[in-house]
């Protein structure tokens, strides 16, 4: 007992002595820094910082393959053309007169934000966009240029099954028009009230990211199934979302595995 | 609901004032007037010299080891929410514990841990997980203004942790609790003595999960809908050396982490690393001087499950000197005067300049009067300066006691507090999810208050009644404005920290025990607060972030202890807690004060608990426990709504060897 003792006020008091104290602080090798944003080329892999609530992220596939036959090491991640939501109050809309900013009410410290009620409508002039654009983003939305997405099973997409008989199983689903999804302006969220962007979206394919509330602050959750997308040329390419964060931690800086053109068999 | 709230104030009624008629039969043999010996304890914390609690001149509330083990506590939020009425723990925004002592906030109340502050906080309030409840020797509260002999943040109250030294050569203690949700806990306390070292170190592992909770339709205002669990480890280890009788050198270190997952991906991480070492001497019968010097650094992270990376965003280090001397008159004066120096270092993503520091030096001379065998008056004066703007502060305090029976203690005590603006709130900036970016006021003033404490505590036989009423006037509250737009920009809204008007908070306490002969044990402590309406410079309604206060809350418990051998003993209680409804206007437009504000009634709740624990050859103590016994759910769960989804059953064993 009198050796257990005696060890165990040595291993006491040297714990206790162990930390070299300082006025800033001990201990920060045990935390990772945060490094800087992502620059290198990853092959088949896209990065975007999609976390601002302002703009769609447009990306042309077909020229990033050019590209990238023409220059092997070519960052397709430089390929995104960001262009804002239009906000300001505009007599030009669309044909349909649809364009603008759709505020609704979302009870968002109740019953969550698939409760939701039309408060107020003001036009603004359509969305810009490329001439030339195969998918868009906004935050965890996803938006084709007239083409479809479909959900699979599939978590690998190294391993993405290459057969007609797959691709014949797949459902798509084209893009539908949205009030409630492409979330701008958040000014008044205290008080529920969100401002929209009318805007098609495709529901399936935004399905990678699902954003809920409750809780508060809202959740994100993942889904990282590999999605099919087809182009309005008749193509397909496969989406993968690997990473929502950047390493700060911040929402909606993307990290997409992807391949195109896919061929199947 | 009504009937059952009726139901359990008769119960609990009835047991206070019955058992002892239906027990007149047996006389008792007790003529003691200290219903458990408390009143005999050693308390340091009023006055920062040891003094029985009886003969304290300013009132201190005592919660026992014996307490903490009765209410089974796995920290200090589950223990004071089950001893004491007149403190609510609720959720701030971001689901973040708030506590309400009497009015006063996290910021208010200073929170000491073997008389040493604590670093880190989240929305204003520390972390209340890191106060582990497995070797607490005792909690001394005192309620009301003690800046004279702390300093900054003293303004409400002052709550010591004491933990537990090693009396014995050897002694292991393990404790294990299972309850719904998966609450699981685990603690292991192993304390050695040798000669003239001993070593305490103790280790408590607890988790539980999250859980969903519903309310009911239209919510008046916000509701949560899921419970966040958490799990934690802390050990803590206290070394101590006395090379001679007159002096004793203690070591302390610890570590604490907790990890709460709110988003699957992104688990948040809370770190704390304490170490301290402490010199005592009795220079001689009359004098004695204390030397120390205390470390703590808590650290915020998220761990990013799909990089794998651990990224820290905030750390607080706090690194204090403290001297304290003591010099005792033959006629029983005693004379302390002490000196404090603590750096303070902030690093936060969400600060303008992510690092800031500030240091802080104090001096204080307090005076012990002891004016005659019924008469005692404390007299204490302090100068506080802290480094950053520049704040320097005159605080004094006068306490007085007495005592015109054996058996009746009369207390009044007049003090000031105050709060320097934190480095979080001069330096803030932090864009909310784009909703507001709340900034840091660099011209805050210091909050300031006076505080008026009057109270009576009386024992005949085995019943004791404590009287307690308080004033506070606080003037230039620090917290959040109303939020505006900068002119001509109407894009970007701004919440900033100010300084509000004068409010005051007013109360009482009445607290009543009992103890019998047959084995019972009976308290009931009933809690008056009123929060005089905060306003803003403007003369506007204060935006208070947190939750109102409850003008009314009680406590009440009754046990029921018996040894049927030496071998094995039984104990049967039941307690609870109530606190009243609560109205509060708030704006019915956060953006628009102009709209105006609605009445939001925060409803009246009750929450009872019954336990019974075997004793089994004092070694062995099985424990098993109803919570909430009337299956009490909330209809909303607003933020002050209790933390239960119904009826819980906890199981627990504890095994002690020595």
């Amino acid at each position: 007992m009198r050796i257990t003792t005696k060890v165990l006020n040595i291993a006491g008091a040297a714990a206790i002595l162990l930390p070299l104290q300082s006025c800033d602080g001990i201990f920060s090798g045990l935390y990772d820094e945060t490094p800087a944003e992502v620059t290198r080329t990853v092959e088949g892999q896209l990065y975007l910082d999609a976390s601002d609530w302002g703009k769609w992220h447009y990306l042309d596939l077909e020229a990033v393959a050019d590209s990238i036959r023409s220059n092997p090491g070519y960052n397709p991640s430089s390929a995104w053309e960001t262009m804002d939501i239009p906000t300001s109050v505009s007599a030009t809309t669309d044909a349909d007169g649809l364009s603008g900013l759709y505020t609704y009410w979302y009870d968002v410290f109740g019953e969550g934000i698939s409760r939701y009620e039309f408060r107020s409508f003001d036009p603004t002039s359509p969305q810009p966009e490329p001439e030339k654009w195969s998918i868009a983003i906004h935050r965890n939305n996803i938006r084709t240029n007239h083409g479809s997405i479909a959900a699979t099973s599939c978590r690998d997409i190294d391993r993405l099954p290459t057969s007609v008989d797959f691709l014949e199983s797949l459902i798509f689903e084209e893009d539908i028009w949205s009030e409630t999804d492409v979330w701008v302006n958040q000014d008044r969220m205290l008080m529920g009230l969100i401002g929209n962007q009318g805007i098609k979206i495709n529901r399936t394919g935004s399905g990678w990211l699902r954003i809920d509330i409750p809780p508060m602050p809202p959740s994100f959750t993942l889904d990282n199934s590999v999605f099919i997308v087809k182009l309005n040329d008749g193509t397909y390419a496969a989406l993968q979302l690997e990473d929502y964060q950047n390493a700060a931690g911040v929402k909606c800086c993307l990290t997409i595995n992807y391949r195109y053109p896919l061929s199947f068999q | 609901m009504k009937g059952y709230l009726v139901s359990c104030f008769c119960a609990v009624g009835a047991l206070m004032w019955c058992v002892p008629s239906a027990l007149a039969g047996i006389e008792s043999t007790d003529s003691c007037t200290d219903l458990d010996g408390s009143l005999d304890e050693i308390v340091v914390t009023a006055v920062r010299t040891p003094k029985l609690l009886k003969d304290v001149p300013v009132q201190t509330i005592l919660i026992t080891a014996k307490d903490v083990a009765r209410t089974d506590a796995t920290n200090i939020e589950e223990l004071l929410q089950q001893e004491m009425p007149g403190i609510e723990f609720s959720y701030a925004m971001n689901q973040q514990v708030h506590m309400n002592f009497g009015g006063f906030g996290g910021q208010g109340v200073l929170f000491l841990v073997n008389g040493e502050r604590l670093a880190g906080e989240t929305m204003d309030d520390v972390d209340f997980n890191r106060l582990d409840m497995s070797n607490v020797d005792r909690i001394e509260i005192v309620r009301g203004a003690s800046s004279a002999i702390y300093g900054s943040n003293a303004v409400g109250g002052v709550i010591n942790i004491i933990t537990k030294d090693a009396l014995r050569p050897w002694d292991i203690k393990l404790n294990a609790r299972i309850g719904k949700h998966r609450e699981q806990r685990y603690s292991l306390t192993l304390s050695n003595r040798y000669k003239i070292v001993s070593n305490v170190l103790s280790a408590t592992l607890y988790g539980i999960d999250n859980y969903n909770v519903e309310s009911g339709p239209e919510p008046a205002t916000r509701v949560f809908t899921t419970v966040y669990g958490n799990k934690t480890w802390n050990f803590n280890d206290e070394f101590t050396v006395r090379p001679a009788d007159n002096v004793r050198l203690t070591a302390r270190g610890g570590y604490f982490r907790r990890q709460l997952t709110r988003t699957y991906d992104t688990p948040e991480r809370y770190h704390d690393y304490t170490a301290s070492v402490r010199g005592e001497w009795n220079l001689d019968t009359s004098n004695s001087l204390s030397l120390s010097y205390a470390f703590d650094q808590y650290d915020k992270s998220d761990f990013h499950r799909l990089s794998g990376l651990d990224i820290r965003s905030y750390s607080n280090v706090q690194n204090s000197v403290r001297a304290l001397y003591i010099h005792s008159f033959n006629g029983g004066d005693i004379l302390t005067a002490g000196a404090d120096y603590t750096h303070d270092y902030l690093m936060n993503t969400k600060l303008d300049g992510r690092t800031r520091k500030q240091y802080g030096a104090d001096a204080f001379l307090q005076y012990d009067r002891n004016i005659n065998d019924r008469m005692e008056a404390v007299g204490v004066i302090r100068y506080d300066y802290i480094s950053d703007g520049h704040v320097s502060r005159v605080t004094p305090k006068i306490s007085f006691r007495y005592t015109p029976a054996g058996q009746l203690n009369l207390r009044l005590s007049y003090g000031m507090g105050f709060r320097a603006p934190t480095l979080k709130e001069k330096y803030y900036d932090f864009d909310m999810a784009g909703i507001w970016i709340v900034k840091g006021n660099a011209h805050l003033k210091p909050e300031s208050s006076h505080n008026l404490n009057i109270s009576a505590d009386y024992s005949k036989r085995n019943y004791n009644l404590t009287v307690t009423t308080y004033y506070n006037k606080v003037n230039d509250k620090i917290t959040t404005g109303l939020p505006y737009y900068l002119p001509g920009d109407d894009s970007q809204l701004y919440l900033d920290y100010v300084n509000l008007d004068g409010y005051s908070i007013m109360g009482a306490d009445v607290t009543i025990q009992g103890r019998w002969n047959c084995g019972v044990t009976a308290k009931l402590a009933y809690s008056y607060n009123h929060e005089f309406t905060a306003r803003d410079k403007s003369g506007n309604r204060a935006n208070n972030q947190y939750m109102p206060t409850r003008p009314h809350s009680l406590v009440a418990r009754a046990d029921w202890t018996h040894d049927f051998s030496k071998k094995y003993s039984l104990t049967v209680g039941i307690n609870g807690r109530f606190l009243s409804t609560v109205s509060n206007k708030e704006y019915k437009d956060y953006y628009d004060i102009d709209a105006g504000t609605i009445d939001v009634r925060y409803p009246a709740y009750t929450i009872w608990r019954l336990s019974c624990s075997q004793q089994i050859y004092d070694r062995v103590k099985l424990t098993l426990a109803i919570d909430n016994i009337f299956n009490y759910k909330p209809d909303y769960y607003y933020l002050n709504a209790p933390l239960t989804d119904g009826i819980s059953f906890l199981a627990g064993v504890s095994v002690e060897l020595n």
